[in-house]
């Protein structure tokens, strides 16, 4: 049991906070400079793409080098990345994408040219991925498939270029067969968004609706009737993503931020040990977090896949996120209310209680939470 | 980066576990709890013969040179059997403290015996108003021609009865609550003026109220520096709050899992328990709490036995406060599922929730942990005004 740092890895440390320190972009140009951070990162060896291994132009860094960075920019923020194209996608198109599927794709994904979005829920078919019914049907000449149907609480369909999704080529009593994992180009004709607005006021998710969509058969991911397969290894990817743990560390950081800044009489929030404590609880059981995924990353490295430590990383990931938030609203105190944007107590309470309410849904989707518990109880307890 | 054993340590641990399989039934144990010494001595010599008596005590001593992580296998491994011996007491309490601050005469004497198993020790720290406050100590140590005499009373001291010898918490100077003015000393168990009331504790151990009425030592019995006897203390501590919440970890594993093949035996309503929803997601966040307070007993571990102060300090508190809280949910969880059965003394279940619950009580609770860490956290020296981060 080790995780010293070796002269290597303290080497590498060095590189990493030198890197930061003269290519992250500070403050609010977070934002408009994130193209710039990405083309340092991708000059500096694949920088840009941190997970993805050497052979598709990644670092293909070790376990160690991993924790390196995370553990250096947690407390950073770092431009965001959507997760759909680089985190979920790309594993998969690694894996099991034709050669010509990872030249097509890769790139552009990696270059933050082409949106993707996830199409996998249904309208009845939700934690209960197995049941989807949007059905995909090769036509005569074997080019095409023709997809019909609807996808729901597709985030970020409204922006997105490309879909990847599952539909069912064939219905057999293993509902996990006959589906098929295509990619779907969202300017198809018969394809229809529309949006759904959330809690929180906000439009991030969709419906997206097919109407005989043609999908030509290159754009197949692996074999017809195989796709369960192939998304089961993404959602693994998917839930150790969601978990965003450093993330969340970085929010609380934030959270202790702004309560320094909340007035309580003469003093403020952060001298009232009970909201203090709070805030301790959530930064203890985060830290474990921290280490669990570091657990599971070096299992990945000797070798695994990223296993059932997964599911507890998202299980209790977005607890800890919805804890967050739900301590930034607290923080708001008689503010949280304000629902305009005028000027009225601190700026951080409007947006605080957005996310607090569209942070319902982190224990929702990618396997709600009772899904995870299922998915611990048969895998890793072994109950049937 | 690897969390894996090496190979002397998974054959410390293989040796353990056939150890406690061979001889740890439950009845034997607890036959042996309710008898003197409450232990086997016969398993301390055991304990001697196999050199887990030896283990953190550096060469030149007798010992094998090991390092925080070697003891975290063998708590382990003793929390999962519900071991009675006092190797808590003598190697952690003691053997640290020894380590940390006795002159070179004290362990070239005491440590060989320790490792031996003919010497044994505990750690006198604690008094009844300091509760978890390890500054707060009123025994006083006066001066008096070129030694000291003790006067006042140590509370709760672990396997007080058949120490050999007694680390004593004493103020040399300052008021009862000073950082500074404490100061160490090693007194005989037996000398004059000891007066010790045993008591059996409720998981099966023994611990004892010690009263010092003009006991007489001298400067050679000073384990430390006089007056900065808080360092010892606190660094005694810490080894002792990873020692016991690796046993703690260790009761939790067996807990979790015993539930799980009792639920999947024990059949209502014509199914096995564990075909109950309820039941499964109950078994699945047992589980899940049990590693991340793994998580955090590695972390913890590693960071101490790098050096990472900061990080260290932050981390111990971390775990002490997740094995409070998470040994009571895994505890209590495990005795619900177990039912009718689960009250009782004779499945061995109740016996790790007790433990769990009184390790709770060792070195500060969940929730004075969770007090430390909100004192020592990190917080940003000014404040702001700043949008949180979308998902």
């Amino acid at each position: 049991m080790d995780i010293s740092l070796s002269e290597e890895d303290k080497a590498f440390q060095q590189e990493v906070r030198e890197f930061l320190e003269e290519h992250l972009p500070k403050g609010a140009e977070v934002w408009s400079k994130r193209k710039e951070w990405f083309e340092a990162g991708k000059a500096k060896g694949g920088w840009d793409v941190p997970k993805w291994p050497k052979e598709f132009g990644g670092p293909g860094w070790n376990a160690s080098q991993h924790y390196i960075w995370d553990r250096e920019t947690c407390d950073k923020s770092l431009p965001l990345v959507l997760p759909f194209g680089q985190v979920m996608l790309a594993p998969i198109l690694m894996n099991y994408g034709s050669k010509e599927q990872q030249e097509k794709f890769l790139p552009d994904i990696r270059d933050h040219k082409v949106n993707w979005c996830q199409g996998y829920s249904e309208p009845g078919a939700g934690s209960d991925l197995a049941s989807l019914k949007t059905k995909a049907e090769l036509n005569e000449a074997g080019t095409h498939y023709v997809v019909n149907g609807t996808k729901i609480w597709t985030t970020m369909g409204h922006i997105a270029d490309w879909m990847f999704c599952l539909t069912r080529t064939q219905t057999t009593d293993v509902r996990q067969e006959g589906i098929t994992f295509l990619l779907i180009d969202m300017k198809t004709p018969g394809i229809e968004v529309k949006p759904i607005i959330t809690l929180g006021g906000s439009h991030h998710v969709n419906q997206v609706f097919f109407d005989n969509v043609e999908v030509p058969v290159e754009n197949r991911v692996g074999e017809e009737g195989k796709g369960w397969t192939y998304a089961k290894g993404l959602l693994q990817h998917e839930r150790s993503a969601i978990a965003g743990i450093s993330r969340t560390l970085v929010s609380l950081q934030k959270l202790k931020r702004n309560a320094l800044k909340v007035k309580v009489g003469d003093g403020n929030l952060m001298d009232d040990n009970s909201y203090r404590k709070k805030l301790a609880e959530a930064e203890i059981d985060l830290r474990a977090l921290e280490f669990t995924e570091l657990r599971s990353l070096a299992g990945v490295q000797a070798g695994g896949a990223p296993g059932s430590e997964s599911s507890i990383l998202k299980l209790k990931g977005t607890i800890m996120q919805q804890r967050v938030q739900e301590l930034t609203i607290e923080a708001a105190g008689p503010y949280a209310i304000n629902w305009g944007h005028a000027k009225a107590g601190p700026s951080f309470s409007r947006m605080g209680m957005e996310m607090y309410l569209n942070g319902r849904a982190a224990t929702v989707y990618g396997g709600c939470s009772e899904v995870q518990k299922d998915v611990i109880s048969k895998r890793v307890l072994g109950l049937g | 980066m690897n969390f894996d054993l090496s190979e002397e340590q998974t054959l410390l641990k293989d040796s353990i576990q056939k150890f406690i399989a061979d001889n740890y039934e439950l009845s034997v144990r607890r036959k042996q709890s309710k008898q003197k010494p409450g232990y086997s001595e016969e398993h301390w010599k055991t304990f001697a013969d196999l050199g887990w008596l030896g283990l953190p005590f550096p060469e030149q001593y007798g010992g094998f040179g090991g390092n925080l992580i070697d003891t975290m296998v063998v708590m382990e491994e003793l929390g999962k059997g519900l071991a009675l011996e006092p190797y808590f007491a003598t190697v952690v309490l003691a053997g640290n403290a020894l380590l940390l601050g006795g002159t070179e005469a004290q362990k070239e004497k005491l440590i060989p015996e320790i490792i031996a198993g003919d010497t044994k020790a505990t750690f006198a720290y604690a008094e009844e108003q300091a509760r978890y406050n390890l500054e707060d100590v009123a025994t006083s140590a006066e001066k008096s021609g070129d030694g000291y005499v003790l006067n006042g009373t140590k509370s709760v001291v672990w396997n007080g009865s058949t120490a050999d010898y007694v680390i004593v918490a004493a103020r040399t100077s300052g008021n009862r609550t000073d950082r500074d003015g404490i100061t160490c000393f090693l007194v005989k168990a037996d000398a004059e003026g000891i007066k010790m009331t045993n008591y059996p504790t409720v998981c099966g151990h023994r611990a004892s109220e010690i009263t010092f009425t003009d006991v007489k030592v001298s400067a050679e019995d000073i384990v430390g520096e006089e007056g900065k006897g808080i360092e010892i203390v606190e660094e005694v501590a810490d080894r002792a709050i990873l020692a016991l919440s690796a046993e703690a970890v260790g009761a939790m594993e067996v807990l979790y899992k015993d539930t799980v093949s009792y639920t999947s035996q024990r059949e209502q309503f014509g199914h096995p328990l564990s075909d109950f929803q309820t039941v499964k997601h109950k078994l699945a966040e047992m589980f899940v709490e049990t590693e991340q307070t793994r998580s955090m007993l590695y972390r913890a571990t590693i960071e101490k036995e790098a050096n990472e102060e900061k990080d260290a300090r932050l981390d111990i508190h971390a775990l002490k406060h997740m094995v409070g809280k998470y040994g009571r949910f895994i505890g209590q969880g495990a005795v619900q599922l177990h039912g009718g059965m689960g009250q009782t003394e004779e499945l061995a279940i109740g016996h790790y929730f007790i433990r769990l619950q009184v390790i709770d009580t060792q070195f500060g609770d969940e929730d004075f942990h969770l007090q430390q860490f909100a004192n020592k956290m990190d917080v940003p020296t000014e404040g702001g005004d700043e949008m949180m981060l979308p998902f």
